[in-house]
């Protein structure tokens, strides 16, 4: 294997997260009932054109600015002419010579530091219907026909499996804190097909390269890659020749396999599609579009690490992107961001996935988690009594205060009611006072059980403590 | 006279999707040739400017609002559909691997 | 019988006004003379019992606008909702569709009775009408003559008077040519005031629909009503429509003509030549000035036009598979046989010829050299054409190099077509509004008519150019008229 480096590029469609879709209005919806949201526009009927959906622009516009690749301000659409029974005009509307942008990066971490992976250029166009196959015949729903898609296409810049991974892992990541894809592979959201080729290491010229189309999650990915380089060393290094060839990722034998071939190989007869006129985008458009991006995930990072966060601990809120949302409105505000991040990671989304249910579908506001995290913060309230109560706090309306009351929470850093209990276990266990002074360190954790028990576990153990201690100098 | 050659024109029937039969080839042969070699006077042009017009219409196109408009029913899907089959449009088998 | 439909719209407005008339009477009218005019094939789809529902209808309104109630036969390539839509082809034979075109809303909305579907080259691929799936159409002025292509069946319908409006489309001089072969006044709008939706494609970006009548002054009424931005086409126009009628009987003295040299060149009739020449002299008695301008690339317009429309037909016509609508065959064994055969069985031969050849110029490298070429050139050509207009108020043109020719006369030239267009392609070349207007007759009394050629949006200016001359002339456009 070491004679030889492979070289690596991916290709990845993600559906553009829209109302309509791309060139008419019907819904861009995904889990509808067959057929049921499509117009003649996208079952290709006679006569009909496409209309330009805007948002479909704007997202463009945020995807090639979170990709810092250049934006074409003046550009067209093109034809992809081939006929397969999922494409119902037979030819795609796409853009082949004016991608909306070219020539971008993202950067990734790897083992061996910082890598930034090129990309070549990305374009618009639109989806094709799906099709199901039951035996001898195939069934048609146009629901997806027409649906926005960004391609992405990376330069063969790639050399491991590791970069691939982590490079799918930083675009997913990134559109979809973007907000431009759902990026759900499993709904077909997100699509890749990585592109293979392996040449003797220090060799000028890229080996025959291999394309894996498909690859249903971004660890097959890294499984297809190493499987292709595999099967590709296996080849050259008994002296065969390697033939250029689609294959795609079976993920029951976690292999890949050749598929037949599409005879018309690549005679799509693009040309510039004339039902769209040439669209320059202005300026103000533009600014707009990007001023409308959410945080993106590296800044998030920044943010929380100032605030104290461990990368742990960011890296697992980040993992939740509504979590992370939540947190962010916080941002300006005293919140202990070490202990809201806690509080989020823990108990909160136990409940939550227990019950089913997001965060705005509970009754925590936003004063009510100020207030819970603070209460935290001083003592207030003990992790335990957060358990406790928890369900309360999200299930009704009232406030965290009412609700310590309705459980007998006391104010436990209310140190009146500290050194009363105190003072009242202390003039009922005075044999033991005598043992403490004695040297007896029994006789201390003795007396902190009473106090706590006096107490029925509602002040400060903390607080206690250190309360107790204090006393018992003075006795 | 220009004739296309049997290859060629067996490649663009294919591209076309349209069957041709043998005995039509020779037909073709001749009447596409034909064609081309009307079209190929445009091999003569020399000088223009390589500036394309995709269309002759010089406005900017107004972009659609990102809302849902009225959709068809399944039913209105298969209305004109030669073949159906449930709530889809059917083919016959398409062999995707 | 016939006391009405004969009448100008205007005539027919006032006598519905006065309530002697009803839109039943006068389509009791249309369809006696449609079934009179039944040997001559202009009509795909007669729509007898939509047109008297219409007319029950509008009875119940109020008289509106001046083509309320006005009788209307529509080309089969503009999209008609419930109502058969075959564009002249096996493909779409059965099709009838749940949508329909802009203009047809618009011409509905206006109180318009559509009283059929009209005859046509098979999705409008041809210059004679007799690529069509359901025979050729006559012409009502001789019916052993071709009524020209690819509107036939709409220039014969007005033409024989069965209706006084038809709407063609015209891709290289669809509308014009026919218009010429049969005596009518007939507009190709600027590309872009008219909206293409639900006007079944040939070529996208040469495709434009427009009014065939039976004067000057109904053909600015009825593009008064179908000009205007349609948000379901992004090649529609913002511009704001004018009242073209507005221009009509204006004062024509001292404009100045532009004649491209290449159109009255050598390729032109010496009959046609005469009647034309016979215009240019009355413009400059009238205090006109003519004068020859030169245009780049006329001379290779057709092979320039050819690649063009065919490449884009290709691509327009992949649609029809027989998977969503349209013909199917019966059996299929695998998909490529199912597109293979039901597009060789659906398609008649000028389309398939059109589709292959289309396909192969965006094949591989020949995109480059063929289409890619084209749209540069075309580029400079409308160039050209914009600084000619910046001399010249208008350009002239004879509309066809002949009159109309005996049916089956070129049907097996593959070129014979295109060389008819040669005069009318520019215009859908550069996007320009183009009109033919009656101009004079031949030896067999067959009319010959002329083209007024504009700069973008400047259609008022030809209507304006086209009443003048058509008062002047006063023809007797009633020869094919048929009791």
């Amino acid at each position: 294997m070491t004679k030889y480096e492979a070289t690596i590029g991916i290709e990845v469609h993600v559906e553009v997260k829209t109302k309509s879709k791309f060139f008419s209005s019907s819904e861009n919806g995904y889990g509808k009932n067959a057929n049921a949201s499509c117009t003649v526009v996208d079952l290709g009927y006679p006569g009909t054109l496409p209309t330009i959906n805007e948002e479909v622009i704007n997202q463009g516009i945020r995807a090639v600015h979170l990709t810092h690749c250049k934006l074409t301000k003046k550009m067209h659409f093109d034809r992809k002419n081939y006929f397969y029974p999922d494409n119902p005009k037979n030819y795609q509307i796409t853009q082949n010579r004016t991608p909306i942008g070219r020539e971008g990066y993202l950067e990734i971490k790897t083992s061996l530091g910082l890598k930034k992976i090129e990309i070549e250029e990305m374009h618009l166009e639109e989806d094709t219907c799906k099709s199901a196959h039951r035996g001898t015949v195939s069934l048609l729903d146009f629901n997806r026909a027409g649906v926005p898609l960004i391609e992405i296409v990376s330069k063969p810049c790639m050399h491991t499996k590791e970069e691939a991974v982590l490079y799918l892992e930083k675009l997913r990541e990134t559109f979809f804190y973007g907000e431009i894809s759902d990026c759900k592979i499993e709904e077909g959201s997100m699509r890749c097909d990585a592109n293979v080729s392996i040449a003797p290491i220090g060799s000028k010229t890229l080996g025959t390269k291999c394309e894996i189309k498909n690859i249903g999650s971004i660890h097959n990915v890294g499984i297809a890659i190493e499987k292709e380089i595999e099967r590709q060393t296996t080849l050259l290094e008994k002296g065969e020749t390697l033939k250029e060839e689609t294959r795609r990722f079976d993920d029951k034998i976690g292999d890949t396999i050749l598929m037949r071939m599409k005879e018309t190989g690549n005679d799509y007869r693009y040309f510039p599609e004339p039902d769209i006129p040439m669209i320059t985008l202005s300026q103000e458009q533009i600014t707009k579009a990007i001023s409308l991006l959410p945080m993106t995930p590296d800044e998030r990072r920044r943010q929380y690490q100032e605030k104290g966060m461990k990368e742990l601990s960011i890296e697992k809120i980040l993992a939740n992107k509504a979590l992370s949302d939540y947190l962010n409105r916080f941002l300006s505000t005293p919140l202990n961001f070490v202990i809201a991040a806690n509080l989020l990671l823990g108990d909160i989304s136990s409940y939550l996935n227990k019950n089913f249910l997001s965060l705005e579908k509970t009754k925590l506001t936003d004063e009510k988690f100020l207030d819970l995290v603070k209460k935290l913060e001083v003592g207030e309230l003990s992790n335990k009594n957060v358990k406790d109560i928890l369900e309360e706090i999200l299930e009704k309306d009232s406030s965290i205060e009412t609700i310590m009351k309705e459980n007998h929470i006391q104010n436990i850093t209310d140190v009146s009611f500290v050194e009363e209990v105190i003072q009242k276990v202390l003039d009922q266990n005075q044999e033991s006072v005598k043992d403490y002074h004695q040297g007896k360190d029994r006789a201390l954790k003795y007396l902190m059980g009473q106090v706590m028990k006096e107490a029925k576990g509602t002040i400060n153990p903390k607080i206690a403590n250190e309360k107790l201690k204090e006393m018992l100098q003075n006795q | 006279m220009k004739k296309l050659s049997v290859e060629e024109v067996k490649h663009v029937a294919h591209l076309a999707r349209i069957a041709i039969s043998e005995e039509e080839i020779e037909k073709y042969q001749v009447r596409l040739g034909a064609l081309y070699e009307m079209i190929d006077q445009i091999h003569e042009i020399k000088g223009y400017n390589d500036d394309m017009m995709i269309t002759p219409f010089d406005e900017e196109p107004s972009l659609r609002k990102d809302e849902v408009g009225p959709m068809l029913s399944f039913e209105e899907v298969l209305l004109n559909a030669p073949r159906k089959n449930g709530k889809f449009i059917e083919v016959p088998v398409v062999v995707n691997e | 019988m016939n006391k009405y439909l004969d009448l100008t719209i205007d005539e027919i407005h006032v006598a519905y006004l006065k309530k002697e008339l009803t839109p039943k009477m006068l389509l009791d009218e249309v369809f006696e003379r449609m079934d009179a005019c039944q040997d001559l094939n202009c009509i795909i789809t007669a729509t007898k019992e939509e047109a008297y529902q219409r007319a029950e209808e509008l009875s119940k309104e109020e008289v509106g606008g001046p083509l309320w109630g006005i009788p209307i036969v529509i080309k089969d390539n503009i999209i008609t909702k419930q109502i058969r839509t075959t564009c002249a082809s096996k493909m779409l034979e059965n099709f009838i569709p749940i949508y329909q075109a802009t203009v047809i809303d618009k011409i509905l909305k206006a109180g318009m009775i559509i009283v059929g579907k009209t005859n046509m080259d098979e999705f409008a691929m041809g210059s004679t009408s007799e690529t069509s799936y359901f025979g050729p159409p006559k012409n009502p002025w001789n019916p052993i003559y071709i009524t020209g292509g690819s509107s036939g069946g709409s220039a014969g319908a007005v033409a024989s008077r069965m209706v006084p409006f038809a709407l063609g489309s015209d891709t290289g001089g669809s509308i014009r040519q026919p218009a010429s072969y049969t005596g009518l006044v007939g507009m190709k709008p600027t590309y872009g005031r008219v909206s293409r939706y639900g006007l079944v494609a040939f070529a996208s970006s040469l495709d434009q629909i427009g009014p065939m009548t039976r004067t000057v002054y109904e053909n600015a009424v009825l593009l008064n009503v179908i000009a205007g931005f349609d948000e379901k086409d992004l090649t529609s126009s913002k511009k704001k429509v004018e009242d073209y009628t507005a221009y009509l009987g204006k004062e024509t003295q001292s404009l100045k003509i532009g004649i491209p040299s290449y159109l009255v060149s050598e390729v032109v009739s010496e009959e046609v030549r005469d009647v034309f020449n016979h215009v240019v002299d009355l413009l400059k008695k009238h205090g006109n000035t003519v004068e020859m301008v030169e245009v780049s690339y006329l001379e290779q317009a057709v092979p320039l036009y050819q690649i063009l429309a065919m490449a884009e037909a290709s691509s327009n016509l992949a649609r029809f598979d027989g998977i969503r609508y349209g013909y199917r065959i019966e059996d299929s064994k695998n998909i490529d046989f199912l597109y293979e055969q039901t597009r060789k069985e659906g398609f008649g031969e000028e389309v398939k010829r059109r589709i292959m050849v289309g396909s192969s110029l965006l094949s591989g490298e020949n995109a480059k050299k063929y289409y890619d070429k084209a749209l540069s050139i075309r580029d400079d050509m409308r160039s050209s054409f914009l600084a000619a207009f910046k001399d010249y108020d208008l350009l002239i043109a004879p509309t066809t190099t002949t009159a109309a020719y005996p049916l089956g006369q070129g049907l097996d030239d593959p070129l014979k077509g295109f060389m008819d267009d040669i005069l009318v392609i520019p215009a859908n070349m550069a996007g320009l509004p183009a009109m033919n207007l009656p101009a004079g007759f031949s030896k067999e009394n067959l009319p010959i008519g002329m083209q007024i050629i504009g700069a973008p949006f400047q259609e008022g200016k030809m209507y304006q150019l086209a009443s003048f001359l058509e008062k002047m002339l006063d023809l007797d456009l009633e020869g094919g008229k048929r009791q």
